[in-house]
């Protein structure tokens, strides 16, 4: 904070000469240091007449777009061209973009512009400032995609794909990268059409052969397609999953377990919770041993210990004949009903009243004991308070009963929860209260002698 | 919790902010949002057409916001702007002008070299230094009192030998007797003892250099702070403006501070028409705290509404029992800081880093009464359930930043989906971490860095947890985090990378931030972002279960409070100016409603601004502008006008603010006692004692007198000069009479030669009054022999700012050897104490108001005009 002030009474270097007088170096930078500075010049450099009307031209667009008036919007950026003329060539280095983007933005939303104009104007923008050539053309493949365009789009993916400005720089291998997978995506989505034909024909009928074919061809320029960007660390999970999908329809199982391992485990990814999860789908579609399933839910459960698949999760681990893993099922499930979000999961709760009555007959009370430490100083308010009984039973009674017995063994019978659900009087669920009562009296880990 | 089956792509790279290598995948366009992959199929022709985006349209009711509630009957100092901070010179030797807090680096003998290299020592440049010798006259008791404390024994001081050999020692008390109800607040023209003059010879020297570099440091460092806050004011960071849902829907309460040093909480009881109108219901009821209220915030957990907040040392959270009645504040449970379970929003600490406490104790309850909410001593009774700790528990401690060297003390935190991890934050990033788990380890969710594609100076301003708004719709893992450019979305399970950003290009600090429910079910949640300066932009964040947030729609931006200024009739210059100010003041909370069952969903927004004020603005959901209606304009309906007008004159009630500077005022006890015998007929010298004997500022019109004399150069009115006169009238703060005298009856020209006569013949008047004054001045017994008529004096010719400044103090820049004789010289020369006098008016800072006669500054002593910011408005 103190470092934008310094820099202002700082004097000035000889190398800070040229650079604009807003402090960014290390400290913060704040756009409206700027105007502050303005309302108090008075005198020295001034903005040329031409940089003040663009500049207030842009700010005026920019008011019409927040104001939703595209009409408007419009008719300034008509006059928001000239910037392309700047003397000052740093801006006109930059105006090509924020054209783009205005424009883009205004074209999208105006009522009455269409397809056609939208091409013109990106297939003109294109060419202005060489720099956004494949920024624009990705984009402009992009809105014809979701016009149903899907011919054009993979014609300016292509026209993209082969495009080459000055020395290659790793930004732009990045977005012709980018610019090939969603051309391979594009491709996929013509196989997969393709695929759902197939499926409707019948497999002696002579076009059978020609569509599978074809199929064929489509899936091995796409793998080259699709492969390259799903090596650079990212978020790619829209490639993943389809480039996984044809390698697993054309039988390459080994190479798509590649790809997904890759996807989750490298460590120069984002910990992607769906890399996880693709690679459990995967293992579980292909029957993968139960300890191989458990290994892989076990990073997710790491990483999300309240995801849906948790409850999964906790099917095998229960499962599973290891002394460990059964111990783990019931730390899994009190780390589902931890979060926020899971409170009313009913089947976590089903769950956790069968294991934690199961885990108390089998005598394993110091597992119990470890996992509730840890929460017996907030789970009585966060999830047995008075409040909640009397909502669940209002909102979900088989909830509230299923609550009501973990409330009781966890919590034993004087517990609030507890109390106040047994003591409703319901016709269908009279028995099923007269069995938590007697669960609890029963396992109960507060008063196990009696 | 579902996780989103498909995340939208994205790149990953690590490394430092403002890496411009990367290409920046996210396209800032609005639409790219609405372009999310189609999930299988290419079907997506049909179900992914724009149309999705083209909806949603708040349009105002009025143009601008309408205030819901009277002003307070404080007044409200709108503080430094930045036009008296900053002072741009040198332009001249510069390609690159670059403005400077309040320093010029034109040193005199203007070179290349000197201007841009100004390597001198700030304090010690000229202007600053003009600004220093003025303030030391103005205010001598700051500056030289606690140094005349320290040096209450006698004395010695050397120097001056060949003079003065018989007394180099001064007693001070004996000086101070002499000054006794003059300095320190002492008039300089009033009188000089021998043992003063004295004084100020001998000790000149000294307390020139250790005063004036001492309080030149503290003066900088103070310009300096105003001149942070100025930009960036972090302390309302959150808002102090809440809604607390009442037992029917559309009845809730607003809480916020108010009062001039916002230390008052108040809570107003609002009802909601069906229509979305908020009505006031009876006054606020208020309790009174011992600091200024910085946020406020409720939650209602577990069917009780809890409100919590924050001061600057302090934090204290309430629970107002159901039957809770403004008024009736009896009732307050004070809690330190609880955190109840796991939603309510911990309440952020500045500085040390965030300790909300677990468990905490039921307080003793402050009551209405209550003073700032103190943190509790060791609780005695458990109410209620609430487990018992009696301490505060430290969380997280770390006295670096998070993810690089950034020195800003900021912090902050909240909750995550996991009601025993926080986030916290700072300048450079967020990062979980679990209270229950190791001090010290914890999860970064984001990294100012090349992860989120950040531009170089970003920073952290603002992190808010999105989940606590209900866990049907959003996923209530979602973060957001704001930074001067743009808006990230994150999700707690996917930290690093951000699934939305978007630049909001808002012109100043978005420090608050409110996501609402779907106004209807099955459209998106609205996000509603503030700037500081009172920008207001709402944002529409679709995505929920398996389908990750994306924006839907362009976002729009709402009318601020500036926008309302066309509401309030014209008004002449000052008053329109006070208006303004108070239009324009900074937002410092922000909430809204939207009250259910309406045919058209209805946005009721209220905004408190810095000066206490609340305001209100109604805006109805358009789900579907047709294509070709142009928005409609809103207009001011004759209500709004009417309800503006109401509040403008309670808000011209309200005196104005106090001038942060005020003149010196002078004992005027015995001035006035020899002033009694003489029967001083007319208006003027009553009129002078009064203002005397109540200490205040002496103004024109307390001396009966249209206060025309000499305002300024002003071009002498024609008879028909119909724009002069009115301006001239507008001047004088008359602009209403004039209009009144204009309509009410066509005088004509007749009448204006004859009120310029009696002007002219008034301000005769005056000058010779003020010669009279002069000569009662003369009469009063002198107190001291030396004493000198200020009538005689001569006015100090205007001298440069170069030249002026080695005045004063008077002995620099002179040569040693020449200084004794300007000493005797000047020791000889009663002026002294009285010529710094004309002096201290910097000639750098001529103003308009400081052009008045300097006859009539000797006239009414220094009891000048308050100056600084006044002058600037209007003219």
């Amino acid at each position: 904070m103190s470092d934008f002030s310094e820099e202002l009474i700082r004097p000035t270097t000889e190398d800070e000469q040229g650079e604009p007088h807003v402090p960014s170096g290390t400290g913060i930078c704040l756009p409206w240091l700027q105007k502050h500075i303005e309302t108090i010049a008075t005198g020295g450099k001034q903005e040329k007449d031409f940089a003040q009307t663009t500049s207030a031209c842009l700010s005026l667009i920019q008011e019409a777009l927040l104001k939703h008036q595209w009409q408007r919007a419009a008719e300034y950026m008509h006059s928001y061209f000239q910037i392309l003329e700047d003397s000052d060539s740093n801006k006109r280095q930059i105006a090509p973009e924020i054209i783009w983007r205005l424009g883009s933005e205004i074209l999208y939303y105006h009522p009455k512009s269409n397809v056609e104009t939208f091409n013109t104007f990106a297939d003109r923008m294109k060419n202005i400032g060489v720099m956004n050539y494949l920024k624009i053309s990705l984009q402009h493949a992009l809105y014809l995609l979701h016009h149903g365009m899907l011919e054009d789009a993979n014609r300016n993916l292509s026209q993209a794909e082969t495009w080459r400005y000055g020395e290659k720089s790793s930004s732009q291998e990045v977005l012709i990268n980018l610019i090939q997978a969603y051309k391979g995506l594009l491709q996929y989505y013509i196989w997969s059409k393709k695929k759902m034909e197939l499926s409707q024909l019948d497999e002696d009928d002579y076009a059978y052969n020609t569509a599978s074919q074809n199929m064929l061809n489509h899936s091995w320029k796409t793998s080259i397609n699709l492969c390259a960007l799903i090596q650079i660390p990212g978020v790619w999970d829209p490639f993943v999953k389809s480039y996984v999908e044809m390698l697993e329809f054309y039988g390459d199982q080994d190479g798509a377990r590649e790809v997904l391992t890759n996807y989750a485990y490298d460590e120069k990814f984002p910990s992607n919770p769906n890399a996880h999860i693709y690679l459990y789908n995967f293992l579980k579609r292909e029957k993968a041993p139960r300890e191989k399933l458990i290994s892989v839910l076990k990073i997710l459960y790491q990483i999300v210990p309240s995801h849906k698949l948790m409850l999964e999760f906790h099917r095998l681990l229960r499962k599973s004949e290891n002394e460990e893993h059964h111990k783990l099922g019931l730390e899994v499930l009190f780390g589902v009903l931890d979060f926020a979000g899971c409170t009313k999961n009913i089947t976590a709760w089903k769950y956790l009243a069968k294991y934690l009555r199961q885990t108390l007959m089998g005598s394993h009370l110091a597992w119990v004991q470890e996992e509730w430490n840890s929460r017996k100083n907030w789970w009585p308010s966060f999830h047995f308070s008075y409040f909640l009984a009397k909502s669940d039973w209002k909102e979900d009674k088989t909830l509230a009963c299923e609550k009501a017995l973990v409330a009781g063994l966890l919590l034993g019978r004087g517990c609030r929860y507890f109390r106040n659900i047994s003591k409703q009087d319901h016709q269908v669920l009279k028995k099923k209260i007269k069995q938590v009562k007697k669960s609890v009296k029963k396992y109960s880990i507060v008063n196990p002698g009696l | 919790m579902d996780f989103p089956s498909s995340l939208p792509p994205s790149l990953f790279t690590t490394g430092p902010l403002g890496l411009s290598d990367v290409p920046d995948v996210s396209f800032m366009c609005s639409w790219r949002d609405a372009l999310t992959l189609p999930e299988s199929l290419p079907q997506g022709s049909e179900n992914a057409a724009p149309h999705v985006a083209k909806g949603l349209l708040w349009e105002p009711d009025t143009p601008g916001p309408l205030p819901l509630l009277p002003p307070g009957p404080d007044p409200w100092d709108p503080g430094v702007t930045a036009q008296e901070l900053l002072f741009r010179g040198g332009y001249q030797f510069r390609r690159q002008p670059r403005a400077v807090l309040d320093v010029t680096e034109q040193v005199s003998g203007p070179t290349v070299d000197s201007a841009t290299w100004p390597g001198l020592c700030l304090v010690t440049w000229p202007p600053f230094l003009l600004q220093l010798s003025r303030f030391l006259w103005d205010h001598g008791d700051i500056a030289f009192a606690p140094l005349g404390k320290l040096m209450l024994e006698n004395f010695k001081l050397e120097g001056a030998r060949s003079r003065s050999k018989k007394k180099t020692v001064v007693s001070v008390k004996r000086l101070l007797q002499d000054l006794g109800g003059h300095q320190p607040w002492g008039c300089p023209w009033a009188y000089l003892s021998q043992r003063q003059r004295r004084f100020s010879i001998l000790g000149g020297p000294i307390l020139s250099t250790s005063v004036a570099s001492l309080l030149g440091e503290l003066l900088h460092e103070e310009l300096a702070l105003r001149w942070e806050q100025l930009l960036l004011d972090e302390a309302f960071t959150g808002g102090a403006l809440a809604w607390v849902p009442g037992r029917t829907p559309r009845a809730g309460q607003l809480v916020y501070p108010a009062g001039g040093a916002l230390d008052r909480l108040y809570f107003q009881k609002v009802i909601l028409t069906p229509g979305g109108e908020p009505r006031a219901l009876g006054g606020p009821g208020h309790i009174r705290l011992r600091g200024p209220v910085r946020q406020v915030v409720t939650r209602t957990v577990q069917g009780e509404a809890l409100l919590a907040v924050r001061s600057d040392y302090h934090c204290a959270l309430w629970k107002p029992p159901p039957a809770w009645r403004a008024g009736h504040l009896q009732p307050f449970r004070s809690h330190l800081s609880v955190d109840s379970p796991g939603r309510v929003t911990p309440l952020p600490h500045k500085n040390p880093p965030p300790q909300p406490t677990a468990p905490a104790e039921p307080g003793p309850c402050p009551g209405p009464q209550a003073r700032s909410p103190q943190p509790p001593p060791v609780s005695r009774s458990p109410h209620h359930g609430w487990p018992v700790s009696p301490r505060l528990q430290q969380i997280y401690k770390d006295p670096e930043t998070l993810v690089f060297r950034d020195p800003c003390p900021w912090r902050w935190a909240d909750f995550t989906a996991h009601p025993r991890v926080l986030t916290v934050g700072d300048r450079t990033g967020v990062k979980m971490v679990d209270t229950q788990g190791p001090p010290g380890c914890g999860l970064l969710l984001f990294r100012g860095g090349a992860e989120a594609s950040c531009q170089k100076g970003e920073r952290v301003l603002l992190t808010q947890y999105l989940g606590d708004c209900g866990p049907e719709c959003l996923h209530p893992t979602l973060h957001l985090i704001c930074t001067q450019f743009s808006l990230y979305l994150l999700d707690e399970r996917l930290p690093l990378v951000p699934l939305l950003k978007w630049d909001h290009g808002l012109p100043s600090a978005p420090l608050l931030a409110r996501l609402l429910p779907p106004p209807r079910t099955g459209l998106p949640r609205p996000l509603l972002l503030a700037g500081q300066g009172g920008e207001l932009q709402v944002l529409h964040i679709a995505g929920e279960g398996a389908s990750a947030p994306r924006l839907a729609g362009p976002p729009q931006s709402l009318p601020s409070r500036s926008d309302s200024l066309s509401a309030f009739p014209l008004l002449e210059p000052k008053s329109q100016w006070r208006l303004r100010e108070r239009l324009t003041a900074p937002a410092i909370g922000l909430a809204a409603a939207i009250p259910p069952a309406a045919a058209t969903p209805v946005l009721s927004l209220f905004q408190l601004s810095a000066a206490g004020d609340v305001f209100h603005q109604r805006l109805r959901l358009q789900a579907d502008p047709g294509p070709d209606s142009p928005a409609p304009t809103a207009s001011w309906t004759p209500q709004a006008s009417a309800s503006c007008s109401q509040w403008l004159k309670a808000l011209l009630e309200v005196p104005p603010a106090p001038p942060v500077w005020a003149a010196p005022t002078f004992s005027h006890r015995r001035l006035l006692g020899c002033f009694e015998p003489q029967k001083a007929e007319g208006k003027a010298p009553e009129g002078l004692r009064t203002a005397m004997a109540k200490g205040r500022v002496l103004q024109p019109r307390d001396l009966g007198l249209l206060p025309t004399e000499e305002r300024a150069p002003a071009p002498e009115p024609g008879p028909e000069d119909e724009l002069s006169e009115r301006l001239e009238a507008a001047w004088e703060g008359r602009a209403a009479a004039w209009w009144e005298r204009r309509r009410g009856s066509s005088l004509g020209p007749g009448k204006q030669p004859k009120r310029h006569k009696r002007r002219t013949q008034l301000s005769s008047t005056f000058s010779s009054l003020s010669g009279r004054l002069d000569l009662s001045d003369a009469a009063s017994p002198p107190p001291s022999p030396e004493r000198t008529l200020p009538e005689a004096r001569p006015q100090p010719p205007v001298t440069p700012p170069s030249q002026e400044s080695t005045q004063e103090p008077w002995a620099r820049g002179v040569p040693s050897e020449r200084q004794q004789t300007l000493r005797d010289y000047m020791a000889g020369l009663p002026l002294r104490g009285a010529a710094p006098g004309g002096a201290s008016v910097p000639s750098s800072q001529t103003s308009s108001v400081r052009a008045a006669p300097s006859r009539q500054r000797a006239a009414v002593h220094s009891g000048s005009q308050p100056h600084g910011k006044k002058p600037r408005m209007g003219f």
